[in-house]
This record gives structure tokens, sequence and C-alpha cells, in this order.
């Protein structure tokens, strides 16, 4: 749909328009970190992150969401459809966004998530700095091409800006001063993108991921699985720092009536104790090396088999957040693709 | 149905977990809307030995402390330990650290001796008798005290939870102290208060006591893992001898 070049300068200008326009949700530094928070000033946008600590997933299933509460009068739900901007998601994360896009439409159509979803532009950026664990380059998820609404690669001292949808379009529009990218603009673009894919390769993925689902299949029994999970404190640390992990739990609370109250929902994972717990207190994954077994067949088996792509994006917060060290998807799919 | 009487008692303790219900101030009126209070030194003068709820603040650290709370135990249908000292000792099991004369000598000197100041081994209430619902923390949660009210005034088992203080550090978007270098006990101990201490910058040292599983094994490797030792890790360990 078009693609534009703008300086540094007239760049952010835009931002600062576009936090004018419309709430805008941006990367910006927490210690030596990044994280997603509510962008107030353009200035303090930092798109050359590396990883944030939360992936941007948080914006379409909070950590925490009232569902409805309910009275005497009946049922309320909340959902909230305000307008937002989604600024600076990394290639990797925006297929994850993807995924759960087709997850949460797929059986029962989840209000919540949708509502949020389509309240939102997201505006993809190309990475700039390579996190310490990341994969992606392996997986293909390392750039992408299209499904975005803006796509935003730094070229130089030049940011390049391509729209792909009419929300993007719309956003793109109010731009100063920029002009149709040319052909050497996209050529550096793509090879930013050739470079990307080698760099996002710091772990060293050897199974073939088409093969990933057949060789789970055949590990089911493999020693992996009790060796890594002796050394798991059931934490959920590598679920809930995972784009691609989308479980959640339900709760009641109740009212000082006993009767009105509100039923939230909020993150879970399947690597805590009793996640598989269900009524009569019956867990079906008490063992920890099936819980632990779980989450790898969900991430290169049973997901992959339900929308035809593998459900780790390879961003790498799973290894940097478990404390035990146990939580490297690299080494478990080479491992039992070896077997 | 009518309100369940309920009556507070302490043990030793430092009473912070009474003043989190005193501040309730404004939801104070709620809480009596749903139970009727019958003792609470630290709140009324009238007293009732008749109640169906015993909420128990403080760790059992004298003969005389056990044969008071088993005659609570006895009359309560419903035994709840509230905070720290109560569920698991808190930090009143520190004295239980070195030989007990050292203690009393440490704190009364030449007193130690007197019989009105004998002592033993701290006790947490679970270990003398059997308790029915945890108020976790040091001090307890407001928040957390209010639902669970709620829930025994419903006649619901509340959900506390039985998993990580990491999980509620993850949802909150923290960074991990752990990339600080720092040893923090989150990894093995109950969460429910909302990752307050990693949240503020601090690490976790175990006011809620640990989950029903704790993975102390793996935990022995992480020291390794991150260049620390176990020492490092048992003194972490020792303030609230989780
Ligand atoms: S499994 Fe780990 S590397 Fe893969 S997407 Fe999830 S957090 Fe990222
Ligand atoms: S982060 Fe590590 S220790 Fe925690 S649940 Fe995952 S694998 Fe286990
Ligand atoms: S649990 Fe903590 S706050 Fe509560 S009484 Fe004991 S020491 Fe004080
Ligand atoms: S700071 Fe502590 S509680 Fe938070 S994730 Fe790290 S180990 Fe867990
Ligand atoms: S983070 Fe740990 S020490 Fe702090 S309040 Fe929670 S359980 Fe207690």
């Amino acid at each position: 749909m078009g693609t534009k070049k703008v300086s540094q300068k007239d760049f952010e200008k835009w931002v600062e328009k576009l936090i004018g326009l419309q709430k805008v949700f941006g990367v910006q530094s927490k210690d030596d970190k990044y994280e997603f928070g509510a962008l107030l000033k353009a200035e303090n946008l930092r798109l050359d992150y590396d990883i944030t600590i939360l992936p941007p997933k948080k914006y379409f299933l909070p950590s925490t969401e009232q569902l409805f509460s309910f009275g005497e009068s009946g049922f309320n739900s909340s959902v909230d459809g305000e307008p937002f901007i989604l600024f600076g998601v990394h290639p990797y994360d925006f297929v994850a966004i993807r995924q759960l896009d087709v997850l949460f439409s797929m059986k029962n159509n989840d209000v919540y998530y949708q509502t949020r979803r389509n309240a939102a532009t997201i505006i993809v950026c190309d990475v700039e700095n390579i996190s310490e664990n990341a994969f992606s380059g392996f997986l293909g998820f390392d750039h992408v091409e299209k499904g975005f609404d803006l796509l935003v690669t730094k070229t130089g001292s030049d940011y390049l800006v391509e729209s792909g949808s009419d929300k993007g379009k719309k956003l793109l529009s109010l731009m100063e001063n920029a002009v149709d990218a040319q052909a050497a603009d996209i050529s550096k673009r793509s090879e930013k993108w050739k470079k990307n894919r080698e760099l996002l390769k710091k772990q060293l993925l050897k199974a073939n991921v088409n093969e990933l689902p057949a060789a789970l299949g055949k590990a089911y029994d493999h020693k992996i699985w009790n060796e890594k999970a002796e050394k798991c404190f059931s934490c959920g640390s590598c679920n809930l720092v995972c784009p691609t992990c989308y479980c959640f739990d339900v709760q009641d609370d109740f009212g000082w009536d006993l009767k009105s109250g509100e039923r939230t929902r909020s993150w879970d994972g399947c690597m805590i104790e009793n996640f598989a717990t269900v009524a009569g207190d019956h867990n079906f994954r008490k063992n920890k090396s099936d819980r632990y077994r779980h989450r790898y067949y969900r991430k290169g088996k049973y997901v992959p088999e339900k929308i035809g792509e593998i459900a780790c994006v390879g961003c790498g917060r799973c290894i940097s957040a478990c404390v035990a060290r146990i939580a490297n998807p690299v080494e478990i799919f080479n491992a039992v693709a070896e077997a | 149905m009518s309100k369940p009487r309920v009556a507070i008692f302490d043990f030793a303790c430092c009473e912070g977990c009474q003043l989190q219900i005193v501040n309730l101030e404004a939801e104070i009126v709620d809480l009596l809307s749903i139970i009727e209070p019958v003792q609470w030194r630290e709140g009324m003068s009238d007293h009732s030995d008749d109640y169906d709820i015993a909420i128990i603040e403080g760790s059992i650290t004298r003969p005389e402390d056990e044969e008071r709370i088993r005659k609570i135990r006895e009359k309560a249908k419903i035994l709840v330990a509230l905070g720290a000292c109560a569920t698991i000792g808190g930090v009143n099991k520190l004295k239980n650290h070195g030989p007990l004369e050292d203690m009393q000598k440490t704190v009364y000197s030449k007193d130690f001796s007197l019989p009105h100041l004998a002592t033993m081994q701290t006790k947490s209430v679970a270990d003398v008798v059997k308790v029915d619902v945890y108020i976790h923390g040091c001090p307890i949660d407001k928040k957390e005290f209010t639902y669970i009210i709620r829930c025994l005034g419903a006649g619901k088992t509340p959900n506390i939870p039985d998993y990580p203080v990491c999980v509620e550090c993850k949802k909150a978007g923290n960074i991990c102290r752990y990339e600080y270098n720092e040893i923090c006990l989150g990894p093995v101990i109950r969460a429910g208060c909302g990752a307050k201490c990693p949240s503020n910058g601090f690490w976790c040292f175990g006011c809620r006591g640990f989950v029903d599983d704790p993975n102390v094994n793996a935990a022995r490797d992480v020291m390794e893992k991150y260049g620390k030792t176990m020492k490092d890790l048992e003194e972490k360990l020792m303030l609230f001898n989780t």
C-alpha cells in the first residue's frame, strides 16, 4: 500500500502527532531493560530496543481483567473498545499476535480479545538490536511483510514506513515531509531483513521445524523431560513471559452483600502446579515432568497441528526468565530431533 | 443465616496484623455486616467464649500457649491462622537457630531463668493444632483478608494461591532480581501478595512461607549457577524460617 521515507526529525513530529490523536502504547526503557507502556512523549519511544520484558500481548489479553460484574440486576459485561496505537512491535511478537488472532477466534470467538484487537492499530518495527537469546531467525519470524497496519524500518538516518491496512494508511497520511520510498530504499530494507535473519540466531536451532511435531510425537518417553523437570520450580515464568501462551484462570470475588461480585480472568500457565486441576481436585498433570513435557508439546506439536505454524516465535524470553535455566526450547527441540 | 461469631486471639507477635484489620477503617462496617465479633482484645471490651471462628495471631512460644491454643481449637468450628507468626512461625522462629539458653540470655540477660520468662522453641499455630484457613504474610494483606472473610461468610473455600511469587512478579512485568545477581526466594514462596517486594525493587524474603511443594533441591542448583552458595540461600531463608 505504499512505503514512505521520512527524516528522523519528521518521524518524531509524526509520533508526537499520533500521541495527540489516540492513546499510544510504545516501547520505553525500564532501568536497563525495556517495556511497553503508555507513551506520553515521542522522545521516550525506544525503537532501538532489543526485547521487552513482557510481550505486547498484554494489550489484548491483560494479566488480569474483569469479564463481568454480577448482582441483583443481572450481568454487566465489561469490554473495553477504546481505540489505541501499539507502537514498536517486533516482527516475532507480531507473528505471535497473529497466532493469537487465530486461536481466539477458532471455536468460541473471544469477545474480550477481539474487541481490543479490533481497537488496535499495530505499528511493527524491524529489529535494531539483538537480544541475547533470540532465535526467530531460524523460524522465519525475523521480519514480516504483511498483516501489520504499519511497518517502520530505520535505514541510516531515515525511517521507512509502509502501510499495510486502511488504518495504517490513515495514520501515515498525517506524516509531514514524507516522500515515496525509492527502489534503493526498499533494497536497503531487504538487506536489513537478510542481516537480521542471520543475527537473530543466538540460540542454535538444529532441529527441522517442519519435522518437529513428528519428532516430539516419538519423544514422549525421552529422558530429558524428567531430567529437566527435576530442576523446575513450577513457577510459570516461562509461560507468563511467552507471547504465544494464552491460558487463563477464571475467578469470582464477592461484594460485602455476598451476592453481587465480579468475575475476572488472569494469566495462568501449564507449568504451574494446579493448572490442570479440575473439579473434584483431580490434577491430571500432577507430575512435574508431565507438565514440563506438555509445554514443549504445546509449542512444537499440539498448536502447530491446529494452526499450521510452530507456536514458538523464537523471542527467547523464556530462556532468560527461567531462574533454573531449564526453559530453553531450542535445547529441547534439538534433543528430541536427534533422538 | 445468622452471622458467624468470631473471636480474635493474639500470641507472640507484634500485633501488626491486627493493626491491618484496624486499618480497614471504613470497611470495618462492611466486615461487621457479615460477622459478629465476640472477643477481640485490641478492638472491644466485651468477651464471650462462644464462637464459631477463631482467628489466631502470633506464634506459640511458651508451654502455656500450647494449652491455650488447644482449648481454642476445641471450641472453634473454623480456626484461622493470621499472619506469618501464626502460619509459619515467622520472625519468632529466629530464636530456633541457636541454643535456647543463649537466646534467653541475649534477650533477658541475668533474669533469663525466672519462671515467668520461661520459653521454648517457637512453633507456628499449625505445629500444634489443625489450622483450617491460612491468611499469609507479614503483615497480612488487607485485600486478601477481606476476601477470605467474605468467603467464610458465604461458606465458600477461599482460593489461596499455591504457586510461587514469580507468577505474580511476572504478571507485574518486573525485572527479575536474579538479573541483578541477587537471591530472591520467589521461586519457592507462595504468591498472593502481588509480588510486593520485587515490585518495589527488593528480593522476596519469604514472609508467606513455602508453596506446598517447594523445589528446594532446585534452589540448590540455582545457587551454583549464579555463583552463590547454600549458605547465601540459608541466610535469606532464615528470617522467616521458611
Ligand atoms: S516458547 Fe520461549 S522463545 Fe518461544 S515464543 Fe515462548 S517465550 Fe519466546
Ligand atoms: S520458568 Fe523454569 S522453573 Fe519456572 S516453570 Fe518454567 S521451566 Fe520451571
Ligand atoms: S505476622 Fe508479622 S506483622 Fe503480623 S504480627 Fe507477626 S510479625 Fe507482626
Ligand atoms: S524477582 Fe523473585 S519473584 Fe520475581 S521472578 Fe525473579 S525470582 Fe521470581
Ligand atoms: S514478595 Fe515475598 S516477602 Fe514480599 S510480601 Fe510477598 S511473600 Fe512476603
